[in-house]
């Protein structure tokens, strides 16, 4: 659905900037705003970088970082693989692992009373704060890492899932029970699809808090990885290239949500004409 | 002629002990087939639950319901239910909302696939088909709710308020489109319905059921002429009956409010 919005257009001492806007704005909330505002926070930070006389180990110019990223491309590579395929693979346990729980726990009242309050319970402890014990529980690889990680984001999809399996009307259920519908074809057939945009909603926030999993992982112990790198570079002053590396972070991130929110999109076309 | 459906001293009670709350005292009627009956009443009357518990949704505290000379167990494939909201699935097009209860019975869809298409022929819901509820207006997804009811040819046709949250417009529009289907397939309709004028204009009989005691106190024939139209809203026989219906139900409210002093 299109929103009609007329967009809020500035103007300066009564200077009319409609027509400076007519041809920006070929959808000005949309994209071209938010990269205008960013292009001009890079700008302020060269600038400010530059002429502020500051030194490049507080605080390097965009233009060095860029460099660092170009001269550096198969080092940050090299470690950005690592990284996303621990990224992937928590947060592909994740999504199994927190749909399961959530119907487990919408579905028998047993399980709900013994695991949901523990498990609200283990979410308000800083989980952050446990990190370390998941390297002494599960050594210094892949496994402790990954494990941290889907310990932090199956959390969202679990309560989404929970949520949507709940969100279907009392009056559906009944229609449901009217067509002597078992349980099984309740759950498939009308729960679960009823869910889909809610567990997406919490896919989001999972692949986010996925990463972060990862990369708190390798600060801890790691050899590799954007988290080791960022570490490594930093202990050395070197602080454009990790820079670069967060940049590198970022565009990983950007690109997992856009995957799951592709999916999202994806999916409901082919559940909407099936 | 065999009732359809009959309920002898239905009783229902909500709760045990200090909170139990009566919705039903007694409730006796009984529907012919291929009749069309409405149940009339003010809000909180308990005629929802009634017809929730013909419907087998809702246990019966007392008495017995009989559908098609058996006891009432729980719900039956040959009993079709519209209810308040549409309750269409947002992923499925019209037809295949209509078609859900054949694909949830284990039948052949194919096979119901042409029923389908006249059924929302019937509503003038033709060019709506392949749209998903979130195209519908209100009355449309109504209607789709309607031919779903019917999709699996049920015996009995059980409407709950199913056209009180739409406008008067397209109350108006249901209920002309309901004579027509109904005038088709001549289904045994028990419709719940707390409008005096949508009551007589589509039944055969209107019962009227009051608060406190919670009972049917009035069998109302309706002798109007089928196939009915809005012209007979305009007669003064019709406006005539709604009156005596009005009665009835200021009697049902005034027992109500003699009980609260």
């Amino acid at each position: 659905m299109v929103e009609e919005r007329t967009p809020a257009i500035p103007s300066v001492r009564g200077i009319d900037l409609s027509g400076l806007w007519s041809i920006l704005a070929l959808s000005p909330g949309v994209l071209v705003l938010p990269v205008a505002t960013a292009f001009a926070c890079l700008v302020a930070w060269q600038a400010i970088a530059v002429y502020g006389d500051i030194s490049p180990t507080i605080l390097p110019p965009p233009t060095m970082v860029l460099q660092q990223l170009v001269l550096n491309f198969w080092l940050i590579l090299k470690h950005t693989i690592p990284t996303t395929y621990e990224t992937l693979l928590a947060f592909g346990i994740s999504i199994p692992l927190g749909i399961m729980l959530a119907g487990l726990i919408v579905y028998s009242r047993l399980a709900y009373q013994a695991l949901y309050p523990n498990i609200v319970f283990f979410q308000l402890i800083p989980k952050i704060a446990l990190a370390p014990l998941f390297i002494v529980w599960l050594g210094i690889g892949a496994p402790s890492r990954v494990t941290f990680s889907v310990f932090i984001s199956f959390f969202p999809i679990l309560v989404a899932t929970a949520t949507g399996l709940q969100a279907v009307e009392t009056t559906m259920l009944r229609l449901c029970r009217s067509l002597r519908m078992s349980q099984w074809q309740i759950l498939v057939r009308v729960r679960f699809p009823t869910s889909f945009p809610f567990i997406f909603s919490g896919m989001k926030v999972a692949v986010t808090l996925a990463i972060i999993g990862i990369v708190v992982g390798e600060f801890i112990a790691s050899q590799q990885g954007l988290g080791y790198l960022i570490l490594f570079a930093s202990s050395r002053q070197q602080t454009d290239l990790a820079l670069a590396c967060i940049a590198v972070l970022c565009v990983v991130g950007i690109a997992l949500y856009g995957c799951v929110s592709a999916f999202e999109k994806l999916l409901m076309r082919w559940y909407d004409t099936r | 002629m065999q009732a359809e459906i009959s309920c002898h001293r239905v009783r229902k009670v909500f709760g045990k002990g200090l909170t139990a709350f009566e919705a039903i005292t007694a409730a006796t009627f009984s529907v012919d087939k291929g009749e069309f009956v409405c149940l009339l009443g003010p809000s909180g009357c308990g005629k929802s639950t009634l017809l929730m518990m013909i419907a087998g949704l809702e246990a019966v505290t007392e008495g017995t319901i009989l559908a098609s000379g058996t006891h009432m167990t729980g719900p039956r494939a040959e009993i079709g239910i519209v209810f308040q909201d549409p309750t269409l699935l947002p992923w499925k097009t019209a037809l295949q909302n209509v078609l859900f209860p054949i694909e949830m019975m284990g039948r052949s869809r194919s096979a119901y696939l042409a029923r389908a298409m006249e059924l929302l022929r019937l509503v003038h819901l033709d060019d709506a088909i392949h749209k998903r509820p979130r195209e519908l207006s209100g009355g449309m997804r109504q209607r789709v709710s309607l031919c779903r009811a019917l999709i699996a040819d049920p015996s009995v046709l059980l409407m709950d308020e199913p056209f009180s949250a739409l406008d008067a417009i397209t109350r108006d529009d249901m209920n002309i489109v309901l004579l027509e289907l109904w005038e088709r397939y001549r289904k045994t309709v028990l419709f719940v319905t707390h409008s005096i004028r949508e009551a007589v204009l589509l039944a055969d009989r209107v019962l009227v059921m009051g608060r406190s005691p919670s009972q049917i106190i009035a069998d109302i024939k309706v002798p109007f002429a089928r196939p009915r139209d809005f012209a007979l809203g305009e007669t003064e026989q019709f406006n005539e009956l709604c009156s005596v219906l009005r009665r009835e139900i200021e009697i049902a409210r005034w027992g109500e409010a003699a009980t609260r002093h």
